[in-house]
């Protein structure tokens, strides 16, 4: 008989603590408690599925691309993002197996809206603007939110999130080289930056999500902070993504949306105006001006696909 | 139906040129080991220079439990199997006015191998 199987539920949740407490790695056949298993699914394959559905908005934006370049670029960067959500699920996937639970399921969480994905791919991209907008700041935001958990108690999705990163930094630039190419061009593509980043910022303060439970009722961050899964709060990531990029926003000759937004210098902080956060709730239920639309195309690709998996299911060698 | 047989688990590993060494770079779900190849490329080496790659099915491989990681510990009384347990002599070859023959210089004799 193995010592594991000896000691009580308390022995190894102390052991488990203890380990993640020393740096070391938790790994998908290890013994970990319910709390944390829970914690993980949800975020990783909240995390998986945002990356193909974010996919989505951005895809939109190929044939639409101003020339070859752009489309090439935009077309690697559609297909980094749904590598991102392979790497992600599959780390999902091996957190789920002790209930008995696979990809299907995940799919069909989705589809019954039972699994949410981030609140900045159910909005709708009017401009080429906007395009290269999630490129600068929502992968931008979603770098401030993904290196803070690099050092992420879970081995498999720290390793997953050390890929991902490296690739961000070619989606950052990527979105930068748009943005700057309208910054500087004619005053109807400033025009077109600026109203983008109107059309944007509400997103963007909610991509943190809410500062503490009290906002919108529930929040894992707790959880999550205490199993080491990530570093910083919500509001420390959102106050870091403010520090990095409004002087970067400013200096294209931007305005920021928010006019009462100022630096604290006594309190060491950004002060600005909270975003809606019912809006917030209802988007991420499904309820945005894009949900419907892209889980309908969502939901019609994996139909229309079932004859593909079909088929190459049957050679199995 | 499909969906019992299409989702199977492969490792996969790959390495950068033709002299480094395989290197584990994370799993994916694939039908067969046709498609594994197909995935595997399009997943994990999208930028990355390849000069081969493998792909294993998960169910061949043995890992090891929590117990038997605890048996891969070291004691720290091994000395004489690395350098470390010779370091002394850097000093007594100075003493004979020779440089000390150390990791370093031994692996230079073979030229650059990249």
């Amino acid at each position: 008989m193995s010592n594991l199987a000896m000691k009580s539920e308390e022995e190894m949740l102390e052991q488990f603590i203890e380990r993640i407490e020393a740096g070391d790695k938790i790994e998908a056949d290890d013994w970990m408690p319910e709390e944390y298993r829970i914690a993980l699914i949800k975020l990783i394959s909240m995390h998986g599925i945002s990356e193909i559905m974010g996919a989505l908005p951005e895809k939109e934006w190929v044939p639409k691309a101003p020339t070859l370049h752009r489309k090439l670029a935009i077309m690697a960067k559609v297909q980094d993002e749904m590598g991102h959500g392979q790497l992600l699920l599959r780390v999902a996937e091996d957190l789920l197996k002790p209930y008995g639970k696979t990809r299907s399921d995940i799919m069909q969480d989705l589809f019954n809206g039972d699994l949410k994905f981030h609140n900045v791919f159910h909005m709708d991209t009017k401009s080429w603007g906007d395009a290269g907008l999630i490129g600068w700041l929502v992968d931008g935001a979603a770098i401030i939110t993904q290196t803070n958990m690099l050092g992420s108690s879970y081995g498999p999705y720290a390793r997953a999130l050390q890929r991902i990163c490296a690739e961000e930094v070619f989606h950052a630039q990527h979105g930068e080289a748009i943005i700057m190419a309208l910054a500087e061009g004619t005053e109807e593509q400033r025009t077109m930056v600026q109203e983008a980043i109107n059309h944007w910022w509400e997103s963007l303060l909610m991509f943190f999500g809410p500062a503490s439970k009290e906002t919108t009722g529930s929040s894992k961050q707790d959880i999550t902070i205490k199993y080491k899964i990530r570093k910083k709060t919500n509001e420390q990531l959102r106050q870091d993504f403010f520090t990095k990029y409004i002087p970067r926003i400013l200096s294209l000759g931007l305005k920021l949306p928010d006019p009462t937004m100022h630096y604290d210098e006594e309190k060491q902080m950004w002060i600005y105006q909270q975003p809606d956060w019912s809006e917030f709730k209802k988007i991420i239920k499904n309820q945005g001006p894009r949900s419907q639309a892209r889980l309908n195309l969502r939901r019609t690709s994996y139909e229309n696909n079932a004859w593909v998996r079909d088929a190459l299911a049957a050679t199995t060698n | 139906m499909a969906e019992k047989t299409f989702y199977r688990e492969f490792e996969v590993f790959s390495k950068r040129t033709p002299s480094s060494a395989f290197q584990h770079q994370f799993s994916l779900l694939a039908p067969n080991k046709d498609m594994a190849f197909i995935m595997a490329q399009e997943n994990f080496m999208r930028r990355e220079p390849v000069a081969d790659i493998w792909i294993i099915d998960r169910e061949h491989i043995r890992s090891m439990n929590a117990d038997e990681k605890l048996t891969l510990g070291r004691l720290d009384n091994k000395q004489y199997r690395t350098t470390k347990g010779y370091g002394y002599l850097k000093k007594k070859w100075r003493h004979y006015e020779q440089q000390m023959l150390d990791e370093k210089e031994i692996l230079s004799w073979g030229g650059n191998s990249k």
